[in-house]
């Protein structure tokens, strides 16, 4: 093969060799190269094929507009899919797959489309794959899925880390070439915090890819000496590899830097890549500008590129991307891919040139001026060109300019629209606000000096803007040319979608006349690329077609991510293990040690089951309900959120929280309460005890910890900000544990210090600070769950476990049980008190059978609107339990309540079963449900329909307390 | 039936037989971790026994409580609201002792074992936390002496900086073993200590 | 978008639980002729394009209630109290 690597120049190392594999075939670059300008140099164009017609492409661009040279860069999970080979660094073991063709890059049958691509026109596929309907979802789809498409995702888990980290500065600079540099040196100089972030490996933007003189120097060694000096400044970071990907509310900038995308893997400590967020004072965008291409027949065959990539390519990487060269433009910025190449000692046939005048140095190669290329021969390597008046010149490479567009994209994210610019044919950046400063080319400024400038502007944070280096302009002219419609071949316009300039006039003719229909119509500016290369084009040749002006057409939506973000970027570290953190219990080694089996509660995890060898969780959870309610057994409840409130006015504003009165409570007395939504509805629910005059501790559900916190904030803050009250959780301060049984007061008894347990010195409800195993401080309250004699112990939580452990041993003798939520669970079901089932969002006290809890001697959340007729209805279903009619039946949660002979419908529906348990106490399914008229109806024997599962039994509506009717147990 | 709360006969602190278990006691292995080249990057520890407590002034108390507190180093902790915290203290006594000294004027509540603190130090330090937190931790926004309410990992966090190079984070004792695994990953790139 | 919390400083948007409308009311009255006002304070809302105060909660950081105005069209944050301090300014001025 051929070498096309140029024997001197370009920032390359030579002095070191890297080998690389592109489709399975062996090559080698040098340091500096991206694959691209590798696979160049070894004389491979041939770099994918298109998406529809399989059109063999090379590269077009030498940066991050590229849309042909996509590849699938690296192996097994660590394969990435459409990449873009401009953009990759070439390393040592680099493995690249080129995309979208089979079986190989060279001989791909899908090129078939393209003979038959007078059918593939814009809106094929809405026009084709109509009808019959049914077969869009089986057979259309599926086809067209496999057919189209770009590389194909790693169904291997991506091995490599990713983080999410956050920065500040007084300056972002985004860009680093002249304009950057020149505002990144002028606020670093003023010692503002400055960060400059480019998406290349190598700072100094466009000065490397071409010939530039500045302050005497080259435009290299220029940018080399900013750099070294910006390096040298605390109050500056630099971030190369680092592409700004968006701007944000707040002027907070999206950045995805590349930390070890260069390498063949990182290091295990490290991660591929990282996720910013930038929260700049001020920012400026240096992006730059991006040449566009010319629509003209064969305009995508590898060897045409952009006139600036070609001399980058050479400048640069020093690689020719051919041997005889013909450059076609519209402006002078070609000249200088033609000066540029010649300099290299590559053969430029002819300078061909839209215009019939201009002043730019051609640098001694012949200029055809006033015409222009009409096709480009050859299939998978451009070979020679005609022009327009079908003279033929020979040669393997063609470089085309179309002009620059300004890269606005950041400058339009948060909604401002571009205008557009007669002068440079290009759309300008709109009003972007004080703090964030569009500059040089990307603002539209087509000389160096006024790049420099323009970045010294807006480097200048305060004061006077400092002069700049003198430096050489290229001059800067322009006439427009969109479309020669003399070709006779396609003439792309967005290469990435295949889309021709005939699609556009097509759309308008049909209709789609608006920008953003066409786009969609047309698929134009769509896909990885969005647009960068394409859409100006396709704006004027839209414009032509529906007789309209550049600004009336005007752009689609500019919209994050300028390119593509991997997923890894933004999950960050949080999948897996870190998807969300764990919170455990003061008592999870305790509960651990008997084997229990967690379940996640929110993010707690809870003590669920403690099964013995063979046990099931019904088996475990039935067992310890048994021996609770024989014996004794304890179950950590730490996970209740519990809320210090304290102050003068505590009382009081207990009082507003809940429908229930707390002032009146007595101190070391507990009250179960019942909170309400403003609206009326049940919010909350749990147990409050008061410990001294002026100081409470509530208990809310596990669930509602954190929003009950927030009502309470917002009820002080906003509604009732005259009370003298102060509030906060202490969940995590204390292991809490219930001991429920008839043997728990025997057990407790013998850690509590120095205190007789009985009824009259722990009554029920009673709430107490003591101490346990000699001076443990504790909270001892008596209030049970479960329908038994029990006792929640509190006692701060590094003790926790140890506590529990000590309550294992004294109820040795009794044979205690530890048991888990599900016991927990059956037991509350079996008594009938309402939890989450119920306290779903829909019902109010009076369902829940709590009514006569609602004062009505204060105002507090929710009285008035729970006495709306639609909530005192008595038609409304309200909790009642439910059992089956036959004891072997078995009850479902979620089944729906029918008369007897009613069948299923929404007018027939009384209701629904919230929960159920298998209670091992009566040995049957029993089940709490809400039924319309409820309590009216005990006895009635209803369907329970489970349509879900098509199951379907008799129930009987009953009293919710299946167990223990009389509540003996509790005070036994 | 009583009236008044029946309490234990009182125990001196000096009695308690058990000894606290930090939450972290066998997850913050002490050790060298992650890229070993060269000085540790930040070194951890974990901050126990001690004891803290939330001090939450009365209406119209702000300026009282904060004269009150002045001795005790006290940590911001939002509108009229600190943390106290102090090394060496028998079980319960800076709250009874805050308790008795705020009568009136705030409230207090133990939170010693309701939250961890773990040290973070070393010339990493700040890039370590930037992976978590939004707050600016550059010397002139964030000095010695000032902490934050923030969020790191989806976990609430009290930071303060206590040195230039020294943080201490506090967070809730459900969280720390989850906090704690996050936190050493995001500093293995830089190597870390734990002491 | 970045708020400017009166007690943190400024902190993004992540950090903070909406509520909306910041300008209703809660009634005073328990009275039954009252329950026109309580209808409208528990159910209507308003959500104008452009200037708007809303309630927002700094439940990330100082969990303090705030009430920022804000342009909902550009989304330029023009000021941030906490609820009390607008409560004081009735008609509020965030």
């Amino acid at each position: 093969m051929t070498s096309y690597r140029l024997s001197s120049g370009g920032l390359i190392d030579r002095t070191a060799s890297l080998n690389f594999k592109f489709d399975g075939k062996s090559f080698t670059g040098h340091p500096g190269d991206t694959l691209a300008s590798a696979l160049i140099a070894n004389g491979v164009h041939l770099m994918g094929r298109s998406f529809k017609y399989h059109r063999p492409r090379g590269v077009i661009t030498a940066g991050a507009a590229e849309p042909n040279a996509l590849v699938e860069l690296r192996e097994g999970g660590r394969k990435e899919a459409n990449t873009r080979a401009t953009m990759i660094e070439l390393y040592e073991g680099l493995t690249a797959q080129s995309q979208n063709r089979w079986p190989s890059l060279d001989f791909d049958i899908g090129a078939i489309n393209s003979l038959a691509s007078s059918m593939f026109v814009a809106g094929f596929y809405y026009k084709t794959f109509m009808w019959p309907k049914s077969f869009w979802e089986k057979i259309y789809e599926p086809i067209i899925r496999k057919a189209a498409g770009l590389g194909t995702a790693s169904k291997e888990a991506d091995p490599d880390k990713y983080e999410k980290a956050y920065a500040h500065c007084d300056l972002l600079v985004i860009g680093s070439g002249p304009t950057g540099l020149m505002a990144a040196l002028t606020a670093g100089r003023s010692g503002a915090r400055v960060i400059l972030a480019d998406e290349s490996a190598r700072l100094g933007g466009s000065l490397l890819n071409e010939r530039e003189e500045i302050d005497g120097d080259s435009g290299i060694a220029w940018a080399d000496g900013v750099i070294a000096e910006l390096g040298s400044m605390p109050n500056v970071t630099l971030m190369p590899r680092t592409t700004v990907f968006g701007w944000y509310d707040g002027n907070i900038f999206g950045a995805a830097e590349r930390v070890n995308d260069h390498v063949i893997a990182p290091s295990p400590y490290e991660p591929r890549q990282r996720y910013w967020r930038i929260i700049a004072k001020k920012a400026v965008l240096a992006a730059g500008a991006e040449e566009r291409p010319v629509a003209f027949g064969g305009n995508d065959i590898p060897g045409v590129m952009l006139a600036s990539a070609m001399r980058t390519y050479a400048n640069r990487y020093a690689a020719a991307a051919g041997k005889s060269v013909v450059v076609f433009t519209n402006n002078d910025s070609g000249y200088r891919t033609a000066r540029d190449m010649k300099a290299h000692g590559v053969h430029v046939e002819a300078i061909v040139d839209s215009r019939s005048e201009s002043k730019a140095d051609a640098g001694g190669v012949p200029v055809l001026r006033g015409r222009r290329i009409a096709d480009v021969g050859g299939k998978k390597l451009a070979a020679g060109i005609e022009l327009d008046d079908h003279t033929h010149i020979g040669c393997d490479a063609v470089a085309m300019s179309g002009g620059w567009s300004p890269i606005v994209n950041l400058a339009c994210h948060r909604g401002g629209r571009p205008a557009w610019n007669d002068q440079i044919l290009g759309f300008v950046p709109p009003d972007t606000g004080k703090d964030f400063i569009v500059a040089g080319a990307a603002a539209g400024r087509m000389l160096l000096s006024e790049c420099l400038a323009d970045g010294a502007r807006a480097g200048t944070l305060k004061g006077k803007a400092p002069a700049t280096p003198k430096c050489r302009d290229e001059a800067f002219a322009i006439a427009p040319l969109w479309w020669v419609k003399e070709s006779h071949g396609k003439a792309f316009i967005d290469y990435q979608n295949d889309s021709t300039a005939k699609d556009l006039p097509l759309a308008a003719r049909e209709g789609y006349r608006d920008i953003e229909l066409a786009k969609r119509y047309t698929t134009t500016g769509m896909a990885t690329d969005q647009g960068k290369l394409g859409n100006v084009n396709a704006i004027a040749i839209l414009a032509e077609a529906t007789g309209k002006s550049m600004e009336q057409v005007g752009t689609t939506t500019f919209r994050p991510y300028y390119t593509p973000v991997s997923f890894g970027a933004f999950a960050g570290p949080f999948h897996g293990h870190h998807f969300q953190p764990v919170r455990k219990t003061p008592l999870h080694d305790w509960a651990d040690e008997l084997g229990a089996v967690f379940v996640e509660t929110g993010l707690w995890m809870r003590s669920s089951w403690f099964p013995l060898e063979g046990e099931d969780w019904l088996a475990a959870a039935s067992r310890e309900v048994v021996a609770t309610r024989e014996r004794v057994g304890i179950c950590d409840v730490s996970t209740l959120g519990k809320i210090d409130v304290q102050g003068k006015d505590a009382g009081a504003f207990l009082d507003k929280l809940y429908c229930n009165t707390f002032s009146t409570l007595a101190v070391g007395r507990a009250r179960y309460g019942l909170m309400l939504r403003e609206d009326g509805i049940v919010y909350d629910d749990g147990t409050t005890s008061r410990l001294a005059d002026d100081h409470y501790v509530m208990t809310t559900t596990t669930a509602n910890a954190a929003k009950v916190m927030a009502q309470m904030e917002f009820a002080h803050q906003a509604l009732f900000p005259e009370l003298d009250v102060t509030y906060v959780t202490v969940t995590e301060q204390w292991a809490q544990m219930a001991v429920a049984g008839p043997k728990a007061r025997a057990t407790l008894q013998k850690i509590v210090d120095g205190l007789e347990m009985n009824d009259q010195s722990v009554p029920y409800m009673a709430a107490l600070e003591v101490t346990v195993l000699n001076g443990v401080p504790a909270r001892l309250f008596r209030l049970s769950f479960s329908g038994e004699h029990a006792y929640e112990l509190a006692v701060p939580a590094d003790y926790g476990n140890m506590v529990a452990r000590a309550v294992m041993q004294a109820g040795d003798e009794f044979g205690i049980v530890p048991y888990g939520v599900e016991a927990l669970s059956i037991m509350r079901i079996e008594k009938g008190h309402v939890a989450g089932g119920e306290l779903n969002g829909t019902t109010t006290a009076a369902d829940l059978g709590l009514g006569k809890m609602m004062s009505s001697k204060k105002d507090y959340i929710g009285r008035m609107m729970a006495q709306r007729p639609g909530l005192t209805d008595p038609n409304r279903q309200c909790v009642v339990g439910i059992r089956p009619v036959d004891p072997q039946d078995r009850i479902r949660s979620g089944s729906h309540i029918l008369k007897d002979g009613d069948r299923p419908s929404m007018a027939a529906d009384q209701g629904y079963v919230c929960s159920v348990a298998w209670s091992p106490m009566l040995n049957m399914w029993i089940g709490l449900a809400l039924i319309a008229n409820g309590r009216a109806r005990h006895g009635e024997v209803v369907q329970v329909w489970d349509g879900l599962r098509g199951h379907k039994v008799m129930g009987e509506i009953c009293d919710p307390v299946h167990f223990d009717k009389e509540n003996k147990r509790l005070h036994a | 039936m009583p009236k008044a709360p029946v309490r234990s006969k009182p125990v001196a602190v000096a009695e308690v037989i058990l000894p606290r278990v930090s939450p972290l006691a066998d997850v913050a292995v002490q050790g060298r971790f992650g890229a070993d080249r060269g000085a540790p990057g930040v070194t951890f520890s974990v901050r126990h026994p001690l004891s803290i407590a939330t001090v939450i002034a009365r209406a119209g108390k702000g300026k009282a409580t904060a004269q009150a507190l002045a001795e005790y180093e006290p940590r911001w902790a939002g509108p009229d609201q600190y943390f106290v915290v102090a090394q060496g203290r028998g079980e319960g006594a800076l709250y009874r002792e805050l308790k008795s000294a705020l009568d009136g004027i705030a409230s207090v509540s133990d939170q010693s074992h309701g939250r961890v603190i773990i040290r973070i130090e070393g010339p990493k330090v700040r890039n370590v936390l930037a992976k978590g937190t939004p707050v600016d931790l550059h010397a002139d926004e964030f000095p010695a002496g000032k902490s934050a309410l923030t969020q790191m990992a989806h976990v609430g966090v009290h930071m303060t900086r206590v040195g230039e190079d020294a943080f201490e984070l506090s967070v809730f004792r459900g969280f720390s073993e989850s906090f704690w695994e996050w936190i050493t990953e995001q500093a293995e790139e830089f190597g870390y200590q734990v002491r | 978008m970045l708020i400017p919390c009166p007690h943190c400083g400024t902190r993004p948007v992540e950090e903070f639980t909406f509520l909306g409308d910041a300008s209703v009311k809660r009634p005073a009255s328990n009275d039954p002729s009252s329950m026109e006002q309580w209808y409208d304070y528990v159910y209507l809302r308003n959500n104008p394009k452009g200037r708007f105060d809303e309630f927002v909660h700094h439940s990330g950081g100082c969990r303090a209630w705030l009430v920022i105005s804000r342009d909902t069209e550009t989304h330029e944050v023009f000021g941030c109290v906490t609820v009390r301090d607008y409560g004081k300014t009735k008609g509020g001025k965030a």
